[in-house]
């Protein structure tokens, strides 16, 4: 609009300059003409001029009112416009708000319904809540019941700590009496010991004087058996004597036989020495009785002295034997209740350990029951053993009076029968069986309980040993020693044979032994052998145990590898000392000693290694080269053979062939030698030529005859 | 199978001991970095996840051990089992796990299976290999390579088999007792411990 605004602008300005020039140039025109008429022409023109301005005024403001018209019209269009998009816009607007209401309206609805679900779980809920209460109230009520029920039960612990801390007490008390009692014991132990160790030196007293006594015994003995040697020497003097009789009534008969053969003289001498003899014999035989008197007089002070031996040696055995057992029973009580005091202690110091945790007073209880059960059939089994031993003892000690009495009707025996000694042989020896027969009952006897003896002391030590394991088995340590029952039935069969003295003094060395058996088995009792205790790491009984490991276990694998490593290494640093050593003594000699060379492992230089390089390069390239000049020579050497027919080849140093392909052989050719003589070389070469020349010329021709031929 | 069955009997009771040696001795040298973890693969066993080893010679040497050792223990006549760690430099030995069994030889005359519930026996087994790994927490360090042994305490009349021999108890000198806990199968009772060298406080 602009555009015809200024386009009407303009034109209206063109208009108005064409009318001025228009109007000008008629002014012109009109000049010459009338100068009269002037005045009515200035008046025309201003009254045209006029008009024109009014008619430009005009058309000016129609214009302005155009452009007014066109611009209001523009404004309509766009109030119109605006309008429109307001109206739209509002429609939209209106649209939106209507989904929005409905959208709303929608929400509204479902919040509505999620509100009756929410009443409806509210009212699910309140009930719920209700009988939860309910449920809470009766929870209450019975939690309310546990507790009075703990507390019930915490009274009745606390009831049974109070009773668990008396019997603590009690125990306490027991522990203190029992160790009064141990300490009272150990007391009377002690002067046991001292009454022991001085019935002990008494009766080592008793022992060395018994021994003395044996010595005498022994000596006694052996001038018995003199004494009897004496006595048989004797009886063989007395045979003779009484033979001698009657060799003197032989020589008698011999004298009156030879009284008229012999002279008086021999005679005379042969009676003095038979008389001579006589008298000798006489006095020998007078000797003897008498010694065989004196003999037997000793022989019966020396059978008195040993009656009253042996019994005193009896009556100290006896002692002896008494008070052994007496020192074994004392021992094995204080065994006993030692181990009794330990089982006591170890219960108290389980007890002590397990009372924190768990329930305790129940099995406390129990076990105390328990322990006591096993403590008292323990105690009554043991006095039933010792009563059993008591008697056996008993019984032993009656039958070695009975043995003594019967050993002491032997000797009378033995003396009735030395006094009696040839006679009277047959009654005595009726006797003699009867004693040997008691003997033997009695020594069978006597071996019957010493087995006894022994099967009980046996049973003793198996009890000791399963009240070891019982107490072991409450995990208390055992203090229970192991005596080996030594038995040493030194006793061997009697023979039967044997003079009645003989066997007493067996029996007698037998009842020896066997009281040194017992004493060493006191020994051994009393030792208590002692027994590494089980529980400290790592210990263990070697007489029992052995510790077992796998051969080839990963320590000695370790250790192996750890050892070769070690010689690996130690090797490789001598080798290398002596490496450097000849290094440094060397210097530039090491490469031509090659022992040392094959182990170098020095690292090498760069210029050694660029040098490498270098050489392996210069070889590769060589071995190219030849390559290839192998490959050329020879194509050469084919080219120049067909081309001019001739083969030139090296037989040896300055000697060459020539072969021709024509020849007419393989075996054809000529030989040439090269000489350093230039004039010779050139001779040849000249020579040479020649021949070559007329060789192709005459082959040439053949060819070509052949050709022309064929 | 034991597994099977409600009881224990001597020879399920030998296996149960005999494989509770076997993980147990897998865990400690896992524990203690006697072999480097990378040899070692997990396993589930008793209801836990266990370390095992993969290393074929280590394997069969405990085969070898353990099967044994199962043989013995059916015969009840095994009294310690021990495994010993020693310091390869210097010949110490650095630490001693002790496992003392107590053999029910009742079991042996009769073959009436006890009554034990196996999985409480897993359960007391399972609480000693877990203690096990927690003594890791106050055991001193192993710095220096070692090596371990196994050991086993037999009565003096039994027969040693070919691939055994006699050895020292390797006690340690000045050592740091701890008792762990036990468990019993009802025929076989297994205390453990272990033993270690005291180390001076710096």
């Amino acid at each position: 609009m602009d555009l015809e605004d200024d386009t009407s602008v303009l034109t209206t300005l063109k208009s108005f300059n064409s009318f001025i020039s228009h109007t000008e140039a008629p002014q012109r025109l009109s000049e010459g003409s009338a100068g009269s008429g002037n005045l009515q022409s200035q008046y025309k023109r201003s009254m045209e001029l006029l008009e024109a301005g009014e008619r430009v005024h005009s058309n000016n403001r129609y214009l302005q009112l155009d452009e007014e018209k066109k611009q209001m019209e523009l404004s309509h269009k766009r109030a119109r416009y605006e309008l429109e998009k307001v109206a739209s816009d509002s429609a939209r607007d209106l649209e939106h708000e209507v989904d929005r209401n409905q959208d709303l309206l929608g929400r509204l609805k479902k919040f509505q319904e999620r509100e009756t679900e929410a009443a409806k779980n509210l009212s699910e809920q309140v009930e719920a809540n209700r009988a939860l209460r309910k449920n809470m109230e009766g929870l209450n009520r019975k939690l309310e019941e546990r507790d009075t029920r703990l507390n019930t039960a915490n009274q009745t612990i606390s009831s049974l700590k109070d009773d668990i801390r008396e019997l603590t007490q009690r125990i306490q008390n027991q522990d203190s009496t029992t160790s009064s009692q141990t300490l009272e014991n150990q007391e009377l132990q002690e002067q046991k010991h001292q009454e022991v160790s001085q019935l002990c030196q008494s009766l080592q007293a008793a022992q060395s004087s018994c021994s003395e006594h044996i010595v005498k015994i022994k000596e006694l003995e052996r001038r018995l058996a003199l004494q009897e040697q004496d006595i048989a020497i004797v009886k063989t003097v007395k045979s003779e004597v009484a033979k001698v009789p009657n060799l003197e009534k032989d020589l008698k008969r011999l004298r009156e036989d030879n009284a008229f053969l012999r002279k008086p003289e021999d005679l005379s001498r042969e009676v003095i020495h038979i008389q001579q003899r006589e008298i000798a014999l006489k006095e020998q035989n007078y000797t003897l009785s008498s010694r065989v008197r004196s003999a037997e007089r000793s022989q019966n002070e020396h059978r008195a002295e040993l009656c009253q031996q042996r019994s005193k040696t009896l009556e100290e055995q006896k002692k002896r034997e008494t008070q052994d057992s007496l020192v074994r029973r004392l021992q094995k009580r204080v065994l006993l209740l030692t181990k009794e005091r330990d089982g006591m202690r170890a219960i108290l110091e389980s007890y002590d350990s397990e009372l924190a945790p768990t329930e305790y007073s129940p099995q406390l209880n129990k076990r105390l029951r328990e322990a006591e059960d096993i403590l008292q059939k323990t105690q009554s089994h043991n006095v039933e053993m010792e009563a059993q031993l008591t008697k056996s003892q008993e019984e032993t000690g009656t039958l070695k009076l009975q043995l003594q009495t019967v050993e002491l009707e032997l000797e009378s025996l033995k003396k009735h029968q030395a006094s009696a000694a040839d006679s009277n042989t047959s009654g005595t020896k009726e006797e003699l069986n009867i004693l040997r027969q008691k003997i033997e009952d009695l020594e069978s006897e006597r071996q019957r309980l010493e087995e006894q003896n022994n099967i009980l002391e046996m049973r003793l030590e198996r009890h000791i040993l399963q009240e070891d394991q019982l107490l072991l088995t409450r995990g208390l340590e055992p203090l229970g020693c192991t005596p080996t029952a030594l038995q040493n039935n030194m006793f061997s069969s009697q023979d039967l044979r044997k003079r009645l003295f003989i066997k007493i003094s067996v029996l007698q060395i037998a009842g020896h032994q066997k009281e040194k058996s017992l004493r060493y088995n006191l020994h051994l009792d009393s030792s208590m052998v002692p027994f590494i205790a089980l529980g400290t790491e790592g210990d263990y009984d070697p007489i029992k145990t052995r510790v077992l490991h796998f051969k080839m276990n990963p320590t000695t694998v370790a250790k192996q590898q750890r050892q070769q490593d070690i010689d690996a290494l130690r090797e490789e640093v001598t080798r290398l000392s002596e490496l450097v050593r000849s290094l440094q003594e060397g210097g530039a000699m090491v490469q031509g000693d090659s022992s040392i060379n094959a182990s170098l492992s020095l690292p090498p230089s760069k210029e050694v290694v660029d040098l490498r390089k270098q050489m392996e390069s210069l070889e590769l390239r060589n071995q190219r080269l030849k390559e290839v000049f192998q490959r050329k020579i020879q194509e050469f050497r084919t080219v120049c053979y067909v081309l001019t027919g001739y083969q030139i080849d090296i037989t040896t140093e300055n000697q060459y062939r020539l072969t021709s392909v024509y020849a007419e052989q393989m075996d054809d050719s000529l030989l040439f030698k090269k000489e350093e003589i230039e004039s010779q070389g050139q001779l040849i070469k000249t020579y040479s030529q020649l021949t070559v020349n007329l060789l192709t010329t005459e082959r040439w021709r053949e060819r070509k005859e052949c050709m022309e031929e064929g | 199978m034991t597994s099977t069955l409600n009881g224990i009997t001597l020879k399920g009771s030998a296996e149960l001991v005999a494989d509770f040696f076997s993980f147990g001795i897998n865990s400690i040298l896992y524990q203690r970095g006697i072999y480097p973890p990378e040899t070692f693969s997990r396993v589930t066993h008793y209801d836990m996840s266990l370390q095992l080893t993969t290393d074929p010679k280590l394997k069969n040497y405990l085969t070898n051990v353990v099967s044994q050792l199962k043989e013995w223990l059916f015969e009840c006549t095994v009294q310690k089992f021990v495994l010993v760690i020693t310091c390869l430099e210097t010949n110490e030995v650095l630490e001693r796990w002790q496992f003392d069994i107590d053999c029910d030889k009742s079991a042996k005359e009769s073959s009436a299976p006890r009554e034990k519930s196996i999985k409480i026996i897993q359960d007391e087994i399972r609480s000693v290999i877990r203690q096990i790994t927690a003594t890791v927490t106050f055991l001193p360090l192993l710095e220096t390579p070692c090596a371990f042994d196994l050991l086993v305490y037999t009565d003096k009349d039994l027969l040693v088999p070919d691939k055994w021999e006699a050895s020292g108890p390797q006690i340690i000198d000045q050592s740091e007792e701890v008792r762990l806990r036990s468990f019993t199968t009802s025929i076989h009772k297994v205390n453990s411990m272990v033993a270690y060298k005291r180390t001076d406080s710096v």
